[in-house]
């Protein structure tokens, strides 16, 4: 039987997906993106009225600004139906990892132009990753109230298809073995003392990344009276990684990117 | 659409369900509250009369009610939760710990009648129950695990390796989804729906939205409905072949485990690709589907079914035929088909066990009542019962995929809801994990209460009851193979 099982293993054909295809793809992760042209203040007033969980709004800050907040973006597309080409949907996203000001895009809808924020774009290439983690690294998965949809996308890390073993960077069983600690969900407010708990059981230097619309706003679930708030409004958070649930790509990119921010320099604030 | 029968005798209400639930044949389906505008609580028990309708018998509370856990055990959590979120009190029932709040959670407060906006952080506790002897250790895991899973917590009394009893502690995912749903616009609903349980959100997707097109006279067309049986039962593949492999996992049999997290990844690349949504998020709406599937795209999603279809079943006879894996599955996690009658467990793990009861069946529903359904079952009850039911299952769902997407029929994908209504509605599907379901009240184009039914819930307190005998390493393998949603039970 393990004969059997081996020669049906080697006889499988490599379904491995290159670093350069992986890096930011966002294919059926819903997030949208936006045709900063196309924008006018009609469109700009029916997406931000029909968002479902504000993560669109207008501000008049001298001209009018539209703000979309990815952190608070569960895909559901009402944007993209309603947005007349304004709003498209993206395969590939590249906030994946960034700072919680990094989240928010924001455009001048009058003259119909981003308004750019100094958070750079993730696209390190492939051989660069290598020399960015050095050695590997350990990743503690922590659900604080996820829905696990974000766990689907996270174990799927661990499938042929992204080997994520190949970069050096492993999941552990114990916060105590970790260096980074992924966080799913919104916090709950019976979660909340088991995530300052594994918090503290996590040596320093420590890595926080809040995973998923829930993990970096509450996402749907902001305003549940179960719910304690977001990650960061619970531990430290050193990077965000968007989407309902994210992707395994924009996983990936996330982690990579939270890396690259703080190489050298593995706990800034804590 | 779902045959519903409503009766509402206040005087009767409790004594009329409880004669129902003594019936051999009768099933407890759910039990729930409501709360009228006037601040009249009112008690709800779903009862499936022998296998072929759901009868709904509602009662207004206005004093302590007597538990049915007496009459029927299934209903033990539920009277817990009603007790927590309403704060009926219930006369009789042999354990009314907090459930669904925790110590962090202060005395006097039920969140489903008070005001919530400002709920002080309190302390208080909890007494788990204690086993004593001598020689009997306690062995508390979680609610922080060690792999990437959700958390609950497990607190196991064992002798030596045996255990003697396992008492669960859950509800660390408890969101108040059933709050947060009142007051959303009806056609919002699927988003909160698709995220109670990731895993299974488009079932609970198609589920609200049956719901609320029950409640509002809406009929879906067929290319919807074949649409949506297509998602439902890809779900299931996804779920039952992930399933087996994490049981191939828990044995030490690395291979196959990998090999099964592949073709799952496959099937949700196919529907990225062809849908746009790996998991049918935002697919289901009230009044049939939002996305259509072109002639190439199904196609497409046919030969990727099938593909995987096959691979899956190469895969299943080597992983039954391997003696380490036969070893370690038989006869380990026996659950009896008394239990699962007492504690109307459902889904696959009834179905494991001898009872062959299945929604798609039973009480069909869309596509399903046109079709016929082959419903396998086993009768050990034991690991390998339930891996084997979902080997069997995943076969069946991929053959209904096939033929669904051979013979789609042409036309609308939706009907139209009107912006304005109101209504009760409900529906119920056969979701990977079992019989789940919604029931909606609706006013003005909002939802004022929406219960769900999730076979999680369900099935969470007869998992303790396969455990005493069995070997406390055998606890991950035992509980794989129940694979039961901690968000879906929580929400």
């Amino acid at each position: 039987m393990i004969f059997d099982v081996a020669q049906r293993s080697l006889r499988s054909e490599s379904v491995l997906i290159s670093v350069d295809m992986l890096l930011c793809n966002a294919q059926g992760g819903r997030m949208p993106a936006v045709e900063a042209p196309r924008l006018n203040r009609t469109i700009a007033e029916r997406v931000v009225a029909c968002c479902p969980t504000s993560a669109l709004a207008l501000e008049t800050v001298g001209s009018h600004q539209l703000t979309l907040n990815y952190g608070q973006c569960i895909g559901c597309g009402r944007c993209i139906e309603v947005g007349d080409g304004a709003f498209v949907p993206t395969e590939k996203f590249t906030r994946c990892g960034v700072t919680k000001a990094g989240l928010v895009h924001r455009w001048d809808v009058d003259s119909h132009a981003e308004i750019l924020t100094d958070e750079p774009a993730m696209t390190a290439a492939g051989e660069g990753i290598r020399a960015l983690l050095g050695q590997a690294l350990n990743v503690r998965e922590v659900d604080a109230g996820s829905c696990n949809g974000c766990e689907q996308e996270i174990v799927a890390l661990n499938t042929p298809y992204y080997d994520l073993e190949r970069f050096g960077i492993h999941f552990v069983a114990s916060p105590k073995h970790a260096d980074m600690l992924l966080v799913t969900g919104p916090v709950t407010r019976n979660m909340a003392e088991a995530v300052k708990l594994t918090y503290a059981a996590t040596p320093s230097p420590k890595l926080v990344v809040a995973v998923g619309a829930c993990g970096c706003s509450g996402g749907i679930f902001s305003g549940s009276h179960a719910i304690a708030g977001a990650v960061d409004s619970v531990i430290p958070v050193d990077g965000y990684i968007p989407g309902c649930p994210p992707t395994p790509a924009m996983l990936l990119t996330g982690i990579l990117r939270v890396l690259r921010q703080h190489v050298g320099n593995r706990h800034p604030s804590h | 659409m779902t045959r519903l029968s409503t009766e509402q005798r206040p005087e009767s209400g409790v004594s009329d369900a409880f004669a129902l639930l003594s019936g051999s044949n009768n099933r407890l389906v759910s039990l729930f509250g409501s709360l009228d505008e006037d601040g009249t609580r009112r008690v709800h028990y779903m009862v499936d009369v022998e296998n072929r309708e759901y009868r709904l018998l509602s009662t207004v509370v206005t004093g302590p009610i007597p538990s049915a856990t007496r009459v029927s055990p299934a209903a033990t959590w539920y009277e817990r939760e009603l007790h927590d979120q309403y704060g009926v009190e219930i006369e009789g029932h042999p354990d009314l710990r907090p459930l669904l709040l925790h110590e962090n959670w202060p005395d006097g407060v039920h969140p489903m009648v008070d005001d919530t906006s400002h709920v002080p952080w309190a302390q208080r506790q909890y007494p788990f129950l204690r086993v004593q002897g001598e020689g009997v250790c306690e062995v508390p895991v979680g609610p922080v695990h060690a792999g990437i899973i959700e958390p609950g917590h497990f607190r196991f009394s064992v002798v030596g390796d045996t255990v003697l009893h396992l008492e669960l502690r859950h509800f660390y995912t408890h969101k108040g989804t059933e709050k947060l749903f009142q007051g959303t616009p009806v056609g919002n609903g699927p988003m909160v729906a698709e995220s109670v349980s990731g895993d299974n959100c488009f079932a609970h997707a198609v589920a609200y939205c049956q719901a609320v097109e029950n409640a509002l006279g809406i009929s879906v067309p067929p290319r919807g409905e074949a649409i949506r049986l297509v998602g439902l039962e890809l779900e299931r593949m996804l779920a039952h072949i992930a399933d087996v492999g994490a049981l191939c996992g828990d044995v030490g049999f690395t291979v196959p485990a990998v090999y099964n997290s592949r073709i799952k990844e496959s099937l949700l690349q196919a529907s990225a690709r062809l849908l746009g949504t790996r998991f049918w998020k935002g697919v289901a709406v009230p009044g049939g589907v939002q996305r259509d599937l072109s002639a190439d795209n199904a196609r497409e999603l046919r030969e990727a079914v099938s593909f995987a279809a096959r691979d899956f079943a190469e895969m299943a006879e080597i992983i039954l035929d391997t003696p380490s894996v036969q070893n370690r599955f038989e006869s380990t996690g026996i659950l009896s088909a008394d239990i699962v009658r007492e504690m109307a467990v459902v889904g696959p793990v009834a179905r494991a066990s001898g009872i062959t009861f299945d929604v798609r069946r039973d009480h069909p529903y869309g596509r399903y009542r046109e079709i016929p359904l082959e419903v396998p079952h086993f009768h050990y009850g034991d690991v390998l019962a339930r891996a084997r039911i979902r080997i069997e299952e995943t076969r069946i769902s991929a053959r209904l995929i096939e033929e669904t997407l051979d013979a789609m029929p042409a036309g609308a994908i939706g009907s139209p809801f009107p912006a304005e209504n109101a209504g009760e509605g409900f529906s119920a599907v056969e979701s990977p994990r079992g019989e789940l379901l919604y029931w909606v009240r609706l006013r003005q184009g909002h939802i004022a209460r929406c219960h769900i039914k999730s076979p999680s819930f369900q099935n969470w307190p007869a998992l303790p009851l396969a455990m005493p005998g069995n070997i406390i390493a055998d606890f991950p393998l035992i509980n794989k193979s129940f694979n039961l949603s901690y968000s879906g039970c929580d929400r």
